[in-house]
């Protein structure tokens, strides 16, 4: 039973987040915004890239053939690559060394972590912009005849992979001193999430090793032609989605804590157990990926739908930790209204609009993504725009806005100067909000009806359905809205990461709720469980909308059932 | 001391974080879900059936949550295990044997030849046999054969009949492809991979012209990949 007088939150007497940013060595800090800078780049020319592609598909811009598919190359290797792993390892450094509070351990492994990062940057980029397209997942078969670009794609990401690993070496050793020193017996729950992070990065890059040293051995006439690269493309591609998923969870954790002195009301036990979760829920639920290969057995794809279901568990959790602890906080401290209390968040600070935002469209990309799961499900939407459209809510709306929170509030702190115009900037997550929304309710429904995902003249001579042209040009409309307004928020934080300003003082756009904290949840707190029964219901109707649109299609399809 | 309110629980919020499975309900109540109270029988699509060329087995039993499938596959044993050199050979033969003189296939025109005294058994190979024996009973699935090559299939144009089921046996010839067929308000996807035959049995319920498309990315003419199934 949870009474209000027991302990709920191990109060952190550390100094806060900025103040031990700030007194890290100058070294480590050099080297932190190196790799933002590096993964700021990456996103720059990724948003360009999907900024042009989205302009071609809408036929606002003509590009056709290896042109159309070099820019989407471009695209999906400076967003999904570059830019998630960069910052990823760079915020597990940033973070460790804070945690740490001493700076970086095994400092010279960092640096060769982040020098391999760089030079893998380089020469994806390279053959990206100049050899056969191979999209972002370097598929061999693409260019057969030409293993040049085979073989530095594959480098490209081998070295990516290697300096994840040391780096995420370095950041688990850093995470590890203050134990090893005798001044900490156990992790907090960011460090124990910093922990479990790292190590899935090291996964990660033992996965994106697995898929592209074939590749490289084959391109140097050291080895058979990759043919089984799909399926381990596959295994890295379900990495790929959830390691950035965790990473943001952490990030919130971080900053709530940061704008508004609020820990979890659950004890760090429960966190613990949240980010452990992502260990065991999300390797066996990457079957999805996979309902459309020909050679999965239909046993395979239902027990893959149903692990699927599981996908979401830390996440949702997690957001139920946040959200609960918040609003108790704020209960506490006289706050009423259903959801009154929400006015007191500071939401003039850029990091805390970034941050609400990214969990609106986290909660909208969720309802999406429960569609695609479903293996019954899976022949009428993947291979579509469906899954670009639902995603980018993801990618764009809560990744990187929330990525881009977090270096709102840690570049100031290295010494990167003054936040750039932040009453510009906490008014871009709203526009980029909306952007998403016409990009992703026009994605979703080309999708629905059939728009294949990486086609850029969708009228195959007048056959296609006449909306087909017409939802594209509103992907366009939408993508130019968020890209413009995204625009904005990096060009503020290159700013600010480039600006030699003084910081001004950024106590006014925090709020403290770490006061009053005794009576803490005595009276109840609805807004999480609203928002995920709404959750919950608009999943369901997205789903039997799905459901009663494929029953209804002209067409009996079934499979073999040999019965042998 | 007061208590906590049942929604600042740690055990409340922890079962709030798999709400989500909830919707097994609703997987369930379209006969999506493996259950014994699951709602009306085969009202998802099921899935493709592959043969992955060299013996490889029939995992996929999906049928049990589909339609009935048409009865009986006595003569059609050519897709248990197709290697992909036998696909080959039966899409050329079916090719050579269907086309009509606008450059489409359509399988029952060899129906009509036998009707009218014809001699459809131009090539050799128990798949010609099986496809004349598909042709008599209405009932029965007609084998069609569909390659998918860089940057068309093969054929371009079939002529089917609405309400006839078509046991379409496909593959990939040289990279993945897709064969996606536009259906009005959506479309099916079938992904079809290099040297794996896959089968599946469909049937059209309205007449129409319908788009294949390829939804893999498979070069820089991949947007001009189409073909049309005419469904009379």
């Amino acid at each position: 039973m949870d009474c209000i007088s027991t302990p709920v939150a191990t109060a952190d007497t550390r100094p806060r987040l900025t103040a031990r940013l700030a007194a890290l060595p100058r070294g480590d800090a050099s080297l932190f915004r190196l790799l933002f800078g590096a993964a700021l780049l990456a996103l720059a020319l990724g948003l360009a890239g999907g900024f042009v592609t989205a302009l071609a598909r809408a036929r606002a811009l003509n590009l056709f053939g290896d042109d159309a598919y070099r820019v989407l190359t471009l695209h999906g290797v400076s967003v999904f690559f570059y830019w998630l792993y960069l910052i990823q390892a760079a915020l597990l450094l940033v973070l460790a060394a804070a945690e740490n509070g001493r700076g970086l351990a095994l400092r010279p492994l960092a640096w060769l972590g982040a020098a391999l990062m760089l030079a893998g940057f380089a020469a994806s980029e390279w053959i990206s912009a100049i050899g056969t397209p191979l999209l972002y997942d370097g598929s061999p078969e693409l260019a057969v005849d030409d293993p040049r670009s085979v073989g530095v794609f594959a480098l490209g990401y081998l070295l990516l992979s290697a300096g994840l690993a040391a780096a995420a070496v370095s950041g688990i050793a850093t995470l590890l001193q203050p134990r090893r020193r005798g001044e900490a017996e156990a992790f907090s729950a960011i460090g124990f999430a910093l922990f479990a992070w790292a190590g899935f990065l090291i996964v990660s890059a033992i996965a994106a090793t697995n898929a592209f040293l074939p590749g490289l051995l084959w391109a140097l006439g050291a080895g058979p032609f990759p043919a089984d690269h799909g399926t381990e493309w596959h295994i890295l591609f379900h990495n790929l989605h959830y390691l950035p998923l965790m990473a943001t969870v952490l990030v919130w954790y971080v900053l709530t804590q940061h704008l508004t002195g609020v820990t979890s009301i659950h004890g760090a036990r429960l966190s613990k157990i949240v980010f452990a979760a992502y260990l065991v829920f999300v390797p066996p639920t990457s079957l999805y990926h996979m309902f459309l290969e020909p050679n999965l057995s239909e046993s395979v794809r239902v027990v893959g739908s149903l692990l699927s279901l599981f996908v979401s568990v830390p996440t949702l959790a997690a957001f139920a930790i946040i959200v609960s602890s918040l609003e108790a906080s704020a209960r506490a401290r006289g706050a009423t209204g259903l959801f009154g209390w929400m006015k007191g968040l500071p939401w003039r600070n850029p990091a805390m609009a970034n941050m609400g935002w990214a969990v609106v469209n986290m909660l909208v990309g969720i309802t999406f993504a429960f569609v695609l799961i479903q293996e019954k499900l899976a022949p009428m939407l993947s291979d579509t725009f469906f899954v670009p459209g639902y995603f980018h809510f993801f990618a764009v709306g809560v990744l990187t806005q929330t990525f881009l929170a977090a270096l709102m509030v840690i570049l100031p702190a290295l010494g990167g100067g003054a936040l750039w115009r932040p009453d510009l900037l906490r008014r871009m997550p709203a526009l980029v909000t909306l952007g998403l929304l016409i990009f992703g309710t026009a994605g979703i429904a080309a999708g629905v009806m059939g728009v294949p995902r990486r086609v850029f003249d969708v009228g195959y001579g007048g056959m296609a359905p006449a909306a087909w042209p017409v939802l594209m040009a509103l992907v366009g409309v939408g993508a130019t809205l968020f890209a413009v307004a995204l625009s904005v928020s990096v060009y503020g934080v290159v700013r600010t990461l480039l600006s030699r300003r003084a910081p001004a003082t950024a106590e006014s756009r925090r709020v403290d709720w770490t006061d009053g904290q005794r009576g803490v949840g005595a009276v109840p707190a609805w807004t999480g469980p609203l928002s995920v029964a709404v959750l919950i219901a608009t999943m369901y109707v997205a789903t039997i909308v799905a459901f009663e649109i494929i029953q209804s299609l002209p067409i009996v399809a079934i499979g073999g059932g040999h019965g042998h | 001391m007061s208590e906590r309110h049942v929604t600042t629980r740690r055990g409340f919020i922890a079962a709030l974080g798999f709400s989500a499975v909830s919707l097994y309900g609703a997987w369930a109540a379209y006969g999506a879900a493996p259950l014994p109270f699951g709602g009306h029988k085969g009202a998802a699509a099921s899935e493709p059936d592959a043969h992955d060329g060299h013996g490889g087995g029939h995992g996929g039993h999906g049928a049990a949550e589909a339609p009935a499938e048409p009865a009986g596959h006595a003569g059609h044993g050519a897709a248990a295990g197709m290697t992909p050199e036998e696909f080959r050979s039966a899409h050329d033969a079916f090719v050579e044997r269907f086309t009509q003189k606008d450059g489409s296939a359509d399988p029952h025109a060899a129906v009509e030849a036998h009707a009218h005294g014809g001699h459809g058994h131009a090539g050799a190979g128990h798949d010609h046999a099986s496809m004349g024996a598909a042709m008599v009973a209405a009932a029965e699935p007609v084998d069609v054969y569909l390659m998918a090559q860089k940057f068309a299939y093969s054929p371009d144009v079939l002529r089917l009949k609405a309400g006839q089921p078509y046991r379409f046996r496909m593959m990939a010839d040289d990279i993945t492809h897709g064969a996606s067929i536009q259906l009005g308000s959506a479309s099916r996807i079938i992904r079809l991979r290099p040297n794996v035959v896959t089968e599946q049995t469909i049937t059209f319920t309205k007449p129409g012209a319908y788009l294949v498309y390829c939804t893999v990315y498979c070069g820089p003419a991949h947007d001009a990949m189409q073909g049309r199934i005419v469904v009379g």
